[in-house]
């Protein structure tokens, strides 16, 4: 039972955060038909870029921010993540998917990944690095810590699962009430039909992709406090979001809990056992890729042919 | 013996001077270790290591149109492999063997898994596929040593290595070479350009497919055996994502529809790595990190500007052959009962029964949505029927896709080639791989028949479909249903939008195909053209049969007239 609920607490937060992710991947998908290979490094610039506006390059503890700073370095680093994204896009995407080159957008997807990562990993060359808190979780409970019922339950994590959830939440109610959405939904069902009757489409797509790029970003930041954090981490929430989206076919609802069921399965492999089988955080990549690629290798199979 | 100066003559015929320059390349590279030092060397059998993996991903990606990005994940399964073999005492050779039957395995699974989607999902896949990989290196210590890696002594010296990595890059170039003509690559190459027409066309897709990803997963698997060798230790973190990246990298800067682009795209990332080298030791930044940033920059600019890579595609000219061809098909007829098809609601098809029989050219007319296509899909086997039976041989049916469906960058003589693929004994993968002499003379056979059949058609041989007028793309795609050896051909609005003078050649031609003893089914909509062309007709209203005999008899029936032109009269 202990354990259960131990699973469950660690697991939903990052889960929630890797579903948000996907329901990114979806909604970028169904709109263009790509698959955004750079999302988990336009995610690790916006992290890196406000911890630098926050405090610098230098060492930082967790307490070492002021409220206004940081708000001003959480700005910058989504300012700069939105316009990366959109540019992405602009520049690396739209040409080729618009000449029909899938092995185009593909590479260059790739090359603007590894073209953030290098940069990164220049400026931000530690292995990891700790960012800082600007809300007072480590006042709650013991040290920011919870116990029930034998579970030690962190109090941020609760914080972030809440706020990934209720970022979703906003994302949906923004695509469904507004006249935004409904443009999305319109250049989703049909992209050519959405040009010809005068939707600014680039446009359009260009605010998604920014706001894909915020929404993911701004997750990761409130998720950042929570643990260490480097450029891989920030590549692993990409590719876990992909995974959720594409196990589902890219649905942005059932993204959204695939995504908090690989955090779970996550937790699980980490500190679950079954009698004496063991599995460890060694596993803790291994296994939900694994199952993924299971589930997806499946959900190929019942993909229909294109009758034409 | 024979055999041989057979081979010779045919290699001296279509020599080109590419092949020229290829060989001096190929002789002048094998020199390199009289004036190369043993360090750099090295990195010259490393890069080439890379670059014939990188054949093997340029033909998935250039004739079979499949963007993957587990190549990486194929070099580092062949690796693995050999690198357990090589630590237990196993011969090179034969670790290299084992490599490549892993590799193989590893894209033979992939392929199998993912090839039916499409391919922006396929990339996702094997994306995930790569990462899988990479983790399971790292952090399971049984599968690669972990974080320390593997350590592989002996072996061949580095010079060796370097003319081994050499030998092994031309015969991966030669094997690209061999099944890009060959039924194999003509088939995986007209799936890219328009799938359902090559299915309709009885092309094996995902058969094909999946062969084509684990061949190349071979070629990656004996590249990462060897390559693991050469290092001296299996390292995890050389194998990641990153490595599928660089080869996917080399294939486009290199050109993926040439079999030395990739090897052209190593030494362009080899010059880049040393300018990342000045560049670093200028600016004091760590060259890797310069490189990687080097790579993404060029290869986005090479994708934005459209470019094709280093090596353009080689033209894919034809000599005359000669031989006999595919016997003629014996005649056949179908036979359909009670069909029955719905679409949740909508009913397309119900109680349709038909028979297509040799030698006569039966009509399906009808309104719009009244489920003629539905009809013709069902007969086909594209669309499984809700109710009812259809009698016809096993093979007897193919369908041909509207008009215009061709595949663009094939040739006629292309087309004809692969829908008469089906009909081939001799021209498997390994047969075409090593083009034994029964594969040649099978081909020039074949070759020689679809000569035969364009000009019966009236079709040039040699451009690019995509470039043909379009009444001869409609011909085309009559020829290639022909060509199949199907003896019941089912045709689906062959003159829609076409001139008077062009419907008239249609007419003509499948008159020809019905004297020769074919059964016909044609859905049309221009009745002047049902009229003089059909044996029989049946009309079809809202999913079901008002009316089927002779044209006259139905043009003057009462209900078809309601049919088509309103109850009421004007």
């Amino acid at each position: 039972m202990a354990i259960a609920l131990q699973i469950l607490a660690t697991g939903f937060a990052a889960g929630a955060v890797y579903g948000l992710v996907g329901v990114g991947h979806s909604l970028l998908f169904r709109l263009t038909g790509v698959v955004h290979f750079a999302f988990g490094e336009l995610i690790a610039l916006a992290v890196f870029v406000t911890l630098l506006v926050a405090v610098g390059m230098g060492p930082v503890s967790q307490t070492s921010v002021g409220g206004v700073r940081f708000l001003i370095a959480l700005a910058a680093g989504l300012v700069v993540t939105a316009a990366a994204s959109a540019g992405a896009y602009f520049l690396a995407i739209e040409p080729y998917r618009a000449r029909g080159s899938v092995i185009g957008w593909v590479a260059a997807s790739l090359a603007v990944a590894y073209a953030i990562r290098t940069l990164l990993v220049v400026f931000f060359d530690r292995p990891a690095y700790v960012f800082p808190d600007p809300l007072p979780f480590r006042h709650v409970g013991h040290d920011g810590f919870w116990r029930i019922g034998g579970a030690t339950i962190q109090a941020r994590s609760l914080f972030v699962a809440a706020a990934a959830l209720g970022l979703a939440a906003l994302g949906a109610a923004l695509l469904q009430r507004t006249r935004f959405g409904r443009a999305l939904e319109a250049i989703a069902q049909d992209f050519d039909a959405a040009v010809l009757v005068g939707l600014p489409v680039a446009r359009l797509v260009g605010l998604a992709f920014a706001l894909a790029g915020v929404w993911a970003g701004l997750a990761a930041i409130l998720a950042a406090p929570s643990t260490a954090f480097d450029v891989d981490a920030a590549a692993r929430y990409g590719l876990y979001g992909l995974v959720a989206a594409a196990v589902v076919w890219f649905d942005a609802r059932q993204a959204l809990v695939a995504g908090i069921a690989i955090g779970l399965v996550q937790a699980a492999v980490t500190s679950a056992h079954v009698g004496r089988l063991e599995l460890g955080a060694a596993y803790r990549d291994v296994v939900p890729l694994a199952l993924g690629l299971l589930l997806f290798a499946w959900r190929a199979q019942a993909m229909r042919e294109v009758v034409e | 013996m024979t055999a041989f100066t057979d081979a010779f003559q045919e290699l001296r015929a279509g020599w080109r001077p590419r092949a020229t320059l290829s060989v001096a390349a190929f002789a002048l590279a094998a020199l390199a270790p009289l004036v190369v030092g043993d360090a750099r060397l090295a990195d010259l059998a490393g890069g080439l290591y890379l670059a014939c993996a990188a054949v093997g991903l340029a033909f998935v990606v250039g004739i079979a149109g499949l963007p993957s990005l587990a190549q990486g994940a194929f070099v580092a399964v062949g690796a693995v492999v050999a690198a357990h073999l090589l630590a237990a005492g196993t011969p090179t050779a034969v670790a290299a063997i084992l490599g490549g039957v892993g590799g193989g395995a590893a894209g033979a699974l992939v392929g199998y898994a993912f090839a039916r989607l499409p391919p922006a999902g396929f990339a996702a896949a094997t994306w995930i596929v790569s990462w899988l990989v990479a983790f399971a290196l790292l952090s399971i210590t049984w599968f690669l040593g972990g974080s320390q890696g593997l350590v592989v002594s002996g072996g061949p010296t580095t010079a060796q290595h370097y003319e081994l990595a050499l030998a092994l890059t031309g015969l991966a170039a030669l094997g690209y070479t061999a099944l890009v003509r060959a039924p194999f690559g003509l088939r995986l190459a007209a799936a890219r350009d328009r799938e359902a027409a090559a299915r309709a066309l009885r092309v094996p897709v995902l058969h094909v497919r999946v062969l084509a990803v684990a061949a190349s997963g071979a070629v990656a698997g004996i590249a990462g055996a060897l390559g693991v060798q050469l290092a001296g230790v299996a390292d995890p973190t050389q194998y990641g994502p990153f490595l599928s990246f660089r080869l996917i990298v080399v294939v486009l800067i290199g050109g993926a529809l040439a079999p030395l682009g990739a090897p052209a795209g190593v030494i362009v990332l080899g010059i880049l790595s040393i300018a990342a080298d000045l560049i670093g030791r200028l600016e004091n930044v760590a060259a890797s990190r310069g490189h990687t940033l080097l790579t993404a920059i060029l290869l986005l600019g090479i994708v934005s500007l459209g470019w094709e890579g280093i090596v353009r595609a080689p033209r894919r000219a034809r000599r005359g052959s000669s031989g006999s061809g595919p016997a003629g098909s014996a005649p056949a007829a179908l036979e359909a009962r009670g069909l029955g098809k719905s679409y949740g609601s909508i009913v397309a098809a119900e109680d349709v029964a038909l028979g297509i029989e040799p030698g006569r050219i039966t009509a399906l007319v009808g309104p719009n949505g009244s489920g003629k296509t539905t009809v013709l899909r069902m007969i086909a086997g594209a669309v499984a029927p809700d109710a009812g039976s259809i009698d016809a041989p096993r093979g007897a049916v193919v369908r041909t896709l509207q008009a215009t469906a061709v595949f663009s960058t094939l040739t006629p003589l292309e087309h004809v080639l692969v829908a008469s693929a089906g009909r081939r004994s001799r021209a498997g993968f390994v047969r075409s791989l090593f083009a034994t002499p029964e594969a040649r003379a099978e081909d020039a056979a074949f070759v020689a028949y679809a000569r035969t059949l364009l000009d019966r058609f009236g079709i040039p041989h040699d451009v690019p479909a995509g470039e043909l007028p379009v009444s001869d793309q409609r011909a085309l795609m009559l020829a290639a249903a022909k060509a199949t050896g199907a003896s019941v051909l089912l045709v689906d609005e062959p003159t829609a939008g076409a001139s008077a003078a062009e419907a008239s050649r249609i007419v003509h031609l499948l008159g020809s195909l019905r004297d020769e003893g074919l059964a016909l089914l044609v859905v049309e909509h221009n009745l002047g053209v049902v009229r003089r062309l059909a044996d029989r007709v049946l009309v079809l209203d809202a999913g079901r049969v008002i009316a089927d005999g002779p044209p006259d008899a139905v043009a003057a029936d009462e209900r078809v007239r309601a049919a088509y032109l309103g109850a009421r009269r004007l």
